[in-house]
């Protein structure tokens, strides 16, 4: 004897039905809408070390982007339908389509797009609105829509007598199969009836392998289908020449963001928080439910430093009641207990009842995996690591700050930096917190995706270890790379991962590729991550003395090809070669090597007198030279006289003029030379020259803000010989030897030098 | 009768008779009406005897299913909201519904007094008799209190905050003491309180803590859809043009349209296509405005056109709606007749007119 029990995927009130349904039957078989190739692993299921939400992941050994996912909660009836089975000796069998054959037809399905929807092993949600077959139902019996009205009818009522209510559903489905075609795609109906055949068939073959009590657990919606068994032959012939792929399957965490329909996923419930809730206090009294839920919304609130006393759960929950009563309800379900918490906890406002939806209905809650489920190698790898490294994955965002020098953090450093370079965004760069903490510190933010199951069996192609995988993908990456700053990047993030067998590839491919690169730009941009390597690899215990000499070559090409490079340029181009130029000096000087400043600062001396130049470019370089000390106040002063003179157009001079202050008044504020440079050179203007040049100058500083401008004007009023006075005592100080080394002791060890 | 405006329980009267009769469900003590049937009576629907009671309140059910839950629990309510979003006339209905009577009524304002909200003296009896029951004036809360019906307290965020701190013993110990005469009155079953105040308003005075704990706090949305905010207004302007005697037609339904457009497009400081982005002007743009340009507009029409409402009625009222700054808003509203209703073909009509106006 067969017997059907027509479920809704992830409802409690059906698990509890279910559960209930089963113990009284007592099958000796119990069939699951189920990929069948995943009955290998089904083992795990009663693994006491797994933790729910768990997904089973099937997937493509040869083509990982064709991979399905069939998730379970605790609450879900197909989950403690496999548990009542495995626990009890009885056989489980799955009997729907074998993903071999669904993976396969989803390629030959060309026109239908891959949608998460098609990876559901879902009916009643996963079709469009208007054809739920749960909103015809709820608006029949006059809800707004089929949630609210199946959470009343079964998900939330406790009374449930479970023979009674399969029945209830088989009838209703049966009755909204009949009278509402769906309107679906082709392709769509015609995988329908092959599930449904092949459905047909593996309860026809436990029917003939002698099974007595045969339990049959599958959405709601296929249940008229499997009521009514058309011929044998025909569900073979329909079955008969299907494609066929090869599958692997196995376990992989889920979370309870990923199963609600709020992000997107067609199998998906609204509320995983709160079945999982329902699915724990089946057995409360209604009213001491909503008491108990309230207080848990109670205590986040007061955890976000909300008010919320235990008379406003009084209140919310007398509420609730009585808004449960007025909608002649038999308890309150969510929506009156979230309307009451509205009304008196949060004063009539959205945005706390926002939190309460992330994080109780909805939940972040993150499965767990026994480590014994076959997995491939690099998987394992990642969780010895993660153990051992003590870093969880957590499906909550949250920040980890890591100490450099401490061992244990450097290694998570290099495990989160490998990650990503496989393309697992499990951690993201905050921020290396250099200006706060000093260069030791790295601020991640950490959160774990379900899809890096997916991720990782992609990257498993690349090596069976992290390091070797990451070290693989990274070769290959600098093989194929065909920009310098690309590549400098990535050598900046192998050093970064720690891949000692990748730099030296990774390096030899930028030498080559910087040795035929003409292009200044490129060369410029190239160099500040490297020097970067250069300057703070040691404190990672990177080998960054391999990128010294590729350095070297950079910054001798970069400075002879300069000058061509910051020829004819248009404004757009000035102002992102200045960007470049500015970035590259600080870097040559971070390196900190005569030889690179030797070459480089002669290069920004023939930029700055260089005819064809853009006046902001020269003007920037003249300034370079000027800080530098390569150039002192008299030759600053001619080259600013000739850039502003009037044989000049105005606007190159003014661009200079710009590029020269480097678009701030305010360094003529606190500089002091720079000031008498300028004020110099303006009251050696004859009175005919400075009513000519004025125009120029005004344009330059009315870019600037109005404060800065105003301060400006006060310091020209009081200027002379007494504001400048101060500085220059204070390079002629007297210093006093022995009590100025005093202090240096303690600044280094506050450095940490 | 000749009142300008009847009670809502005067001018629905009929209604609430048949919701009484039709009636079955138990009833909190000394309420008119079941809370199902006060919920029917705001948002309107069919009686099994197939009496059509008219929705009063055109929106979300949840909202009033909310407000009315509350006081069968004995909470006090507070209706919070932008001006001209019905909070007013929501709490007169409610009041009407439970009680039959919505007349005790509080007008906060920044001089409302501890005696206004408790009570006062007749000081010409309190001088000749010294202190007695009889020399007491109660106020219409300590009425509504000893009556066991509903007390309506408007704007309660303008009463100063010292003032309003009367109502939290009133509220939670249920009870009104008399020191002068040392007594006290002790509310009966069926009493409570229904406040409103608006949130647009800065520099009012806040409710402490304390008072706000006493109430749960229903917000009441400006219309979600156009649909709905061109049924209230239609409906509204229908109800008030009869009670006014304005001899005019009712309005077409493409009046109606636009001006609701209009509002909610300057509301929303976005057009309706969303497809241009708008500066919003000073004031609410609310619904009730809305309602009260096309009231001025028929009037107009009826006195001085043919009694057909047409643009040019609407126009001067528009203006005045949408300008409550006269430099702010004039800038506002220039730029949406120029780029806005200048560009739609089928209103011209509208732009002449509201040219000549400016």
């Amino acid at each position: 004897m067969t017997h059907l029990f027509g479920i809704r995927h992830h409802g409690p009130g059906c698990a509890r039905s279910l559960v209930r349904a089963l113990e009284e039957l007592s099958p000796d078989c119990v069939l699951i809408e189920g990929p069948p190739e995943a009955e290998a692993v089904l083992a795990a299921a009663v693994h006491t070390e797994i933790e729910p939400p768990v997904a089973l992941l099937l997937y493509c050994p040869d083509d990982t982007k064709k991979a399905s996912f069939y998730p379970f909660a605790e609450f879900s009836p197909e989950w403690q339908a496999i548990r009542f089975g495995l626990q009890r000796n009885v056989p489980v069998r799955f009997m729907d389509l074998p993903q071999a054959h669904d993976l396969a037809l989803r390629d030959a399905e060309v026109s239908a797009p891959l949608s998460e929807e098609a990876d559901s092993p879902d009916e009643v949600a996963e079709d469009d609105i208007s054809g739920d077959p749960l909103d015809w139902l709820g608006r029949a019996a006059g809800y707004g829509d089929g949630e609210t009205w199946w959470n009343q009818m079964v998900e939330e009522r406790r009374d449930s007598e479970s023979a009674g209510l399969f029945a209830a559903i088989q009838e209703a489905m049966t009755s909204v199969r009949a009278e509402i075609p769906r309107k679906r795609a082709p392709e769509a109906q015609h995988r329908e009836n092959l599930r449904e055949a092949h459905m047909r068939k593996t309860i026809r073959q436990a029917e003939k392998d002698g099974f007595q009590r045969i339990a049959v657990v599958c959405g709601a919606w296929h249940v008229p289908a499997l009521a009514t068994m058309p011929s044998a032959k025909s569900d073979n012939d329909l079955l008969k020449g299907l494609p066929k792929v090869k599958v692997a399957a196995t376990w992989a965490p889920w979370t309870y963001g990923r199963l609600a329909a709020a992000s997107g996923y067609g199998a998906g419930v609204l509320s995983p928080g709160w079945y999982e809730f329902l699915w724990r206090n089946q057995a409360a009294e209604a009213s001491q439910r909503s008491i108990a839920w309230i207080s848990k919304v109670a205590r986040l609130m007061r955890e976000e430093d909300i008010d919320c006393s235990s008379a406003h759960v009084i209140e919310a929950a007398r509420l609730s009641d009585a808004l449960a009563a007025m909608r002649e309800r038999p308890a309150a379900g969510l929506d009156e207990i979230n309307e009451s918490i509205r009304a008196i906890i949060c004063m009539g406002d959205d945005a706390p009842l926002r939190l309460v939806r992330s994080r109780l209905i909805i939940g972040e809650k993150l499965g767990r995996v026994p480590p014994d489920v076959p997995t491939v190698p690099l998987q394992q790898d990642l969780e010895k690591q993660q153990r051992s490294l003590r870093l969880k994955p957590e499906a909550l965002a949250k920040d980890l700050d890591l100490d450099l020098r401490n061992e244990n953090d450097l290694s998570r450093s290099h495990l989160l930096h490998r990650l990503r370079l496989l393309g697992l965004k499990w951690g993201e760069v905050k921020g290396t917190g250099r200006s706060a903490k000093g260069t030791f510190h790295e601020v991640w933010q950490l959160q774990w995706q379900p899809e890096f199951a997916v991720s990782i069996i992609e990257a498993s192609r690349w090596g069976h270890t992290i390091a070797d995988a990451a070290t693989a993908l990274a070769i290959d990456h600098a093989e194929k790379a065909t920009s310098l700053p690309e590549l400098s990047a990535l050598v900046d993030r192998v050093l970064l991962a720690n891949l000692p067998h990748a730099v030296e590839p990774v390096t030899h491919a930028l030498e080559n590729l910087a040795a035929i690169a003409g292009d200044a730009s490129q060369l410029l941009e190239a160099i500040p991550p490297l020097a970067n390597i250069f300057r703070y690899g040691n404190v990672r215990q990177t080998d960054a003395s391999l990128v010294g000499h590729v350095l070297d070559g950079l910054v001798t090409r970069a400075c002879i090809s300069l000058g061509g490079a910051c020829a004819s340029l248009d404004d757009d181009a000035a102002a992102a070669m200045r960007k470049r130029i500015l970035a590259t000096h600080q870097a040559i000087k971070l390196i900190g090597k005569d030889t690179h400043l030797a070459d480089w600062m002669p290069a920004l001396g023939r930029l700055a007198v260089l005819a064809g130049t853009h006046g902001l470019v020269s003007g920037m370089a003249s300034r370079l030279l000027f800080d530098e000390q390569t150039e002192d106040a008299d030759a600053t002063e001619q080259r600013m006289s000739q850039a502003l003179s009037i044989g000049n157009d105005p606007s190159p001079a003014a661009a200079w003029l710009e590029g020269f202050l480097h678009q701030s008044g305010m360094i003529l504020l606190h500089d002091d030379r720079l000031w008498r440079i300028l004020d110099t050179w303006l009251a050696s203007l004859s009175d005919d020259n400075f009513t000519r040049i004025l125009p120029l100058i005004r344009r330059t500083f009315s870019q600037f803000p109005g404060t800065e401008r105003t301060q400006l004007g006060a310091r020209a009023k009081y200027s002379g010989s007494t504001t400048s006075a101060p500085t220059a005592i204070a390079t002629e100080f007297e210093w006093n030897e022995t009590r100025a080394l005093k202090p240096l002791p303690v600044l280094e060890q506050i450095l940490g030098l | 009768m000749s009142a300008l405006r009847q009670h809502a329980e005067q001018l629905f009267a009929h209604e609430l008779d048949e919701l009484k009769k039709a009636d079955t469900r138990q009833r909190p003590t000394n309420w008119n009406l079941s809370p199902w049937a006060v919920s029917t009576y705001l948002l309107g629907g069919k009686l099994d005897n197939g009496f059509e009671v008219s929705a009063k309140y055109i929106g979300n059910r949840r909202v009033i299913e909310i407000a009315v839950a509350t006081l069968a629990t004995d909470r006090a309510l507070l209706l919070y909201g932008v001006p001209g979003t019905a909070k007013s006339w929501v709490s007169e209905h409610l009041a009407a519904g439970i009680s039959g009577d919505s007349t005790r009524l509080i007008q906060g304002t920044a001089g409302t007094s501890e005696e206004q909200m408790r009570y006062g003296w007749n000081y010409a009896l309190l001088l000749s008799k010294g202190p007695s029951k009889e020399a007491l004036v109660p106020s219409p809360l300590m009425k509504a209190m000893s009556d066991g019906r509903i007390a309506r307290v408007e704007e309660l965020t303008r009463i100063p905050a010292d003032v309003q701190d009367t109502l939290i013993t009133i509220l939670s110990e249920k009870t009104l003491p008399i020191p002068e005469l040392s007594s006290e009155v002790q509310a009966n079953r069926g009493f409570n309180v229904i406040a409103t105040a608006n949130n647009r308003d800065k520099g009012v005075n806040e409710l402490s803590s304390a008072l706000k704990r006493r109430f749960n706090t229903v917000i009441l949305p400006v219309p979600a859809t156009e649909e709905e905010e061109i049924a209230i207004v239609s409906k509204r302007v229908a109800e008030m043009g009869k009670s006014l005697e304005l001899p005019a037609e009712p309005p077409a339904l493409k009046e109606v349209r636009r001006i609701v457009q209009v509002f909610r497009e300057l509301r929303d400081g976005i057009t309706a296509d969303g497809k241009t982005k708008l500066k919003q002007p000073t004031g609410t743009m609310s619904t009730a405005e809305a309602i009260s340009v096309l009231n001025s507009g028929i009037a107009l029409a009826a006195h001085f056109g043919d009694g057909t409402l047409r643009a040019g009625d609407v126009a001067a009222g528009l203006v005045g709606a949408v300008i409550k700054d006269p430099v702010q808003d004039a800038v506002v509203w220039k730029e949406y007749l120029e780029t806005v209703v200048k560009e739609r073909d089928e209103w011209k009509d509208l732009y002449r007119v509201c040219r000549e106006v400016i």
